[in-house]
């Protein structure tokens, strides 16, 4: 299937008293084996269109198809599972569970879909751990870790059940730029290796220079969408830099 | 509900996180466990007591002619008035008795059945005349029943003949001791010498005012062809009750009277101790269902955030909950075995305690379902207590949580 993500007049009303439209009308497909950035104002609709793509919340009405499938008519628990399944998120604070040690962590998203981890996972997690350099971290309780070794654990357990698309908003957030510097360039080489597709949300202009396609949102509809591909990387940051008021808060992200 | 492997090792990681909570909480329950593996035993061992000290030496059933009412010795102490009877029917005495004693032998829940013979009489001494009850027995039976053996206060234990025992009140009264020959005298008027074997002290007064002889000579001396009654003893003494009313219904000549007809009123006394008991318990489960809801709430609140992040990765609701349900088991379970523990040592103390303080020596009744009940209702209770977290832990939205950080 050549189209991962598509979306056809997707709305999002928020509110019962007062209502309150966050989404209009998007319309959206996305390539397979694409880094896709999702840039634009805070409060302009990123996360709640990232979470409605990620099954996490629902649209108020239009359609959602992942990977060929209309994901709008799973009920809770088909959602569930198959978030489980095909889905990895990176959330901006790392949201491990404290009461598992890293590796513990990374395994969960295994436990929850299939049970105890067989030893061939546990390598995998030890293997995932080792390529974005925390393997000697994996006995420690997330307390115990910077906020860039946490989420790298985040990173590892987004890749452990080998999902189709990684979904991550904002996940350098909380970093400091050489930090987040190093993630990024571990999860996109570790996206690469592992052929999925990552949807990001950012507001690091130099992130989304980074991205094979990029997505602004206004208002609550696309503003502007370019790929790399066709006009090459430095024009996209050429772009980026014209468009510098929809990063308004980039530099203080 | 199908639980998976992954909902026991996030609930046990929860518990063990919240240690000093946890640990609470199960000593919570086990003291209520505790409280009733206690209160229960103590009930049962006082109600044993009770009932083994009023029916422990009398029969538990009484197989009567249905013309008369021969009361059991011990209780009441009636009469019969062998003048308004003077037909020899199976209405008015159990002719055929050594049939009904096959029948009885055959029964494995009676310990043993003696037939007896009931009469009234006076001891004659000089001018003065004193009412006894005369009973015929035979041995070893009816001693299983009354105990004289155990209970003699001197002489021995041998009616025969015109060889009797009478009971302490008798000898009182009429100044009579062991080896003495008195007369005593039928209501019909007619008597005979008998000889005094031994003097026995049943505790009741009206079985202390008995003249106890052999079966056969009773027979003769009050002119009874058949016997007056065969009393029973059985090995558990609240089916009486049942095995009464099946014999009565066998046998439908004569009636079977269990003990627990002629004490209503220590049974409902017993009930009445039953029901407060229940309630003691009822509140004590209560407190310990209202306990564990509330940590366990206070739980699914502080767990909230992992719960949206367990959710985010594929925790379907149902799941949630049960992360929760299998808390609460958890802690109830583990509550009501060291409440047994507890219980146990608590019931072992009581004993230990009124032993040495050389008090009553009640035996606590330490029974499996004693155990078991109040365990098995704390640990259910618990789980019940935990659907409401769970409740809250399935309708918790995962947005709620990554939304607001
Ligand atoms: N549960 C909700 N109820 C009501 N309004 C909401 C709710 N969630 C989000 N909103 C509103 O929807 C709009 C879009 O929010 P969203 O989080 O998608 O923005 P964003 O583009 O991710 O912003 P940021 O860059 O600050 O993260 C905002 O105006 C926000 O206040
Ligand atoms: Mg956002």
């Amino acid at each position: 299937m050549d189209e991962i993500i598509v979306l056809e007049q997707v709305n999002k009303f928020y509110g019962d008293e007062v209502v309150v439209q966050v989404l209009f009308d998007i319309d959206l497909s996305i390539k397979s084996g694409q880094f896709t950035a999702f840039i634009g104002p805070s409060g302009s609709g990123k996360s709640t269109l990232l979470n409605i793509i990620g099954l996490l919340e629902a649209p108020t009405s239009g359609k959602v198809s992942l990977d060929g499938q209309d994901i709008s008519g799973l009920n809770k628990g088909e959602q569930a599972s198959y978030r489980n399944e095909k889905i990895g998120f990176i959330f901006q604070f790392h949201y491990l569970l404290p009461e598992f040690t890293a590796l513990e962590n990374i395994l969960i998203p295994h436990w929850i879909g299939k049970g105890k981890p067989p030893q061939e996972i546990v390598g995998r997690a030890m293997y995932l751990m080792e390529r974005i350099g925390i393997e000697q971290y994996g006995g420690k309780y997330p307390h115990q870790l910077s906020g860039g070794q946490q989420q790298r654990v985040a990173i590892a357990r987004s890749l452990i059940n080998q999902p189709k698309i990684i979904f991550a908003d904002e996940p350098t957030g909380n970093l400091d730029s050489k930090t987040s510097g190093m993630v990024m360039e571990l999860l996109k080489e570790i996206v690469r290796e592992n052929k999925t597709n990552l949807v990001m949300v950012t507001h690091d202009r130099d992130i989304a220079a980074g991205a094979d396609r990029v997505i602004e949102i206004v208002d609550g509809r696309i503003n502007c969408d370019f790929t790399a591909g066709r006009m090459g990387r430095e024009k996209v940051r050429q772009e980026l830099e014209h468009m510098a008021c929809t990063f308004s808060s980039a530099d203080d992200a | 509900m199908r639980f998976n492997t992954y909902e026991f090792m996030i609930a046990y990681r929860f518990l063990l996180n919240g240690r000093s909570q946890t640990v609470l909480i199960i000593l919570g329950i086990a003291v209520g466990v505790a409280v009733q593996v206690f209160l229960i035993s103590l009930m049962d061992g006082l109600q044993r007591n009770l009932i083994q000290r009023t029916i422990g030496s009398s029969p538990h059933i009484t197989i009567a002619p249905p013309l008369s009412a021969p009361q059991p010795l011990g209780i009441g102490g009636g009469v019969i008035d062998d003048y308004q009877k003077p037909l020899k029917t199976e209405e008015s005495e159990i002719l055929s008795w050594q049939r009904y004693g096959e029948h009885l032998a055959g029964i494995k829940e009676i310990t043993v059945a003696a037939p007896m013979v009931n009469g009234n009489g006076y001891i004659e001494k000089g001018r003065s005349s004193f009412p006894v009850i005369i009973k015929g027995i035979t041995l070893p039976e009816a001693d299983v029943i009354y105990k004289l053996k155990k209970n003699l206060v001197n002489g021995d234990l041998r009616p025969g003949g015109n060889n009797v025992l009478i009971g302490v009140a008798s000898s009182e009264k009429s100044g009579l001791q062991t080896g003495d020959t008195f007369y005593l005298r039928n209501q019909k008027g007619t008597g005979d010498y008998f000889i005094i074997q031994g003097i026995f002290d049943l505790g009741a007064s009206a079985a202390n005012n008995m003249v106890v002889m052999s079966l056969d000579r009773a027979r003769t001396f009050l002119d009874i062809t058949g016997i007056s009654a065969i009393e029973i003893q059985v090995h558990d003494v609240f089916a009486a009750d049942g095995l009464a009313k099946e014999l009565g219904e066998n046998f439908g000549q004569v009636k079977a009277e269990s003990w627990q007809e002629r004490n209503k009123e220590l049974l409902s006394g017993l009930r009445a101790q039953d029901t407060s008991s229940a309630m003691i318990q009822f509140f004590v489960l209560l407190s310990i269902t209202l306990g564990i809801a509330s940590v366990l709430a206070i739980i699914a609140i502080q767990k909230s955030r992992q719960l949206g992040i367990l959710k985010a990765m594929g925790t379907n609701d149902k799941s949630a909950a049960r992360i929760f349900i299998i808390q609460g088991f958890s802690m109830g379970f583990a509550g009501a075995l060291v409440g047994i523990l507890l219980g146990l040592g608590l019931t072992e103390l009581f004993m230990f305690g009124t032993k040495s303080s050389g008090g009553p020596t009640y035996e606590l009744k330490i029974t499996l379902t004693n155990i078991l009940l109040p365990a098995v209702l704390a640990a259910a209770s618990a789980s019940v207590a935990a659907f409401v977290p769970a409740r809250r832990a399935a309708g918790l939205n995962p947005m709620e949580v990554i939304r607001n950080g």
